[in-house]
């Protein structure tokens, strides 16, 4: 064993640099690298976490359904049948959490012509109406029911 | 040649030698082991990232232009007013050839008022000069081979094992090289945090079990999202590629995209 430390002293000296620069790199590296960096690749884990933990705005139209599933039927049996409830209604992730404290505006005309006012832009299959010469009451909703667009009220 | 090692010395180095690796194995058996339990404490709700490969397709066939998915977008992510969108709607006009033209098509127009937020206008020109016109949803092309990811000096960006390329708003030190690497302008600076913004694929909604807002709200089916790992042959992501010639947007690029569009023309870019 002594024969280890019977190295010219230069060398001993650069053999000891070296093990400090490598035992501070180390240290300071365990310290200031996130715990979870690494986890799932080069970055920090935990931020999957934080982004996935942010507050939602639409609830989805499943939870529409828990409450309102009487009208959730007639909607899936007829023509707007892939329609989201929050296309027309709103974002209603407010009203889900506190159904009677926040309460949804009704749809107004603006949400039934945004999507059928014609436009040559727009694909043919899709159903459209131009509004000045369509046949106009003062609402969509006298002549047509939008949960099921093939019945007349 | 006599060697100055002795017996006694070289036996105790070899030894030392020897304990050092063990110590060695045993740190990484016990980081590893620490790593996992960190890992499994920590998913939101028990999602593992490792289980999923989430994707979005895009049909140009069904897209009415409504604008609904760009609004939905702004809501749930709470991405500043202004020009800023993590997804927006492009309206392509390619007008007919001047009458005796030997030209096949005429020019094209490409708008997006307010990224489409609020729908379209009537197009700028009259119908009859129309040769076609269609909308094509835009978002984050989740490349394989992200030119964003690349571009981060800090680590900030990066591909998750679930396919969506997120930002580490913690790391991000807002110096704008990856809205510069990015060919297809999905990122922007937000002015309210100072760092980079892009489309997350909803990644608070999709870890717990629902559809990205766009896709929520989308009327037409427009926007198909689905999980390439889970998915059977029957659901609507599969049967998407199954049922469209589909593209990706600038593939000479060779970033790869993850994103596939149906229906688009030679002029979306």
């Amino acid at each position: 064993m002594r024969s280890f430390f019977k190295m010219p002293p230069q060398v001993f000296r650069l053999v000891l640099l070296a093990v400090g620069i490598v035992v501070s790199y180390s240290t300071a590296r365990y310290f200031l690298t996130p715990r979870s960096f690494g986890r799932y690749g080069w970055f920090r884990g935990e931020a999957l976490v934080e982004i996935g933990s942010r507050e939602r705005a639409y609830a989805g139209r499943k939870a529409c359904d828990e409450c309102h599933s009487d009208e959730f039927k007639k909607l899936l049996e007829h023509g707007h049948k892939t329609l989201s409830c929050e296309a027309c209604h709103g974002a209603a992730q407010a009203h889900a959490d506190n159904p009677d404290a926040v309460k949804l505006d009704k749809p107004q005309f603006s949400a039934c012509v945004r999507c059928h006012e014609a436009n040559p832009s727009r694909p043919k299959w899709h159903k459209q109406i131009v509004v000045k010469t369509h046949y106009t009451v003062s609402n969509c909703t006298e002549c047509h029911v939008p949960h099921m667009p093939e019945e007349s009220p | 040649m006599k060697s100055n090692v002795s017996r006694r010395s070289m036996i105790s180095r070899v030894g030392a030698a020897l304990a050092g690796l063990l110590a060695v194995l045993v740190a990484r058996t016990v980081k590893a082991a620490v790593s996992k339990g960190l890992a499994s404490a920590g998913a939101p709700g028990g999602y593992d990232p490792t289980q999923h490969k989430w994707v979005m397709a895009l049909d140009a066939n069904r897209c009415i232009g409504c604008g609904l998915c760009v609004e939905a977008c702004k809501k749930e992510n709470q991405v500043p007013a202004g020009p800023y969108y993590r997804t927006w709607v492009e309206r392509y006009i390619v007008t007919k050839p001047e009458p005796g033209s030997d030209l096949a098509r005429g020019e094209t127009l490409v708008d997006s008022p307010d990224g489409g937020m609020r729908g379209f206008a009537q197009p700028p020109v009259p119908a009859e000069r129309i040769q076609h016109s269609f909308f094509v949803p835009k978002l984050c092309n989740l490349c394989r081979h992200s030119p964003c990811v690349q571009a981060c000096p800090v680590g900030a960006t990066f591909d998750a094992p679930d396919g969506a390329v997120l930002i580490d708003p913690k790391y991000c030190i807002g110096c704008g090289f990856c809205i510069q690497a990015c060919p297809y302008g999905c990122r922007f600076l937000s002015p309210l945090t100072r760092t980079a913004e892009k489309c997350t694929l909803c990644y608070h909604r999709i870890t717990r079990g629902l559809k990205p807002a766009c896709v929520e709200v989308c009327p037409t089916q427009a926007r198909v999202f689905g999980d390439l790992k889970t998915s059977a042959p029957d659901d609507p992501i599969r049967q998407f590629y199954q049922n469209n010639l589909v593209q990706a947007l600038k593939p000479h690029l060779g970033t790869d995209p993850r994103v596939f569009y149906a229906g688009i023309d030679k002029e979306v870019r």
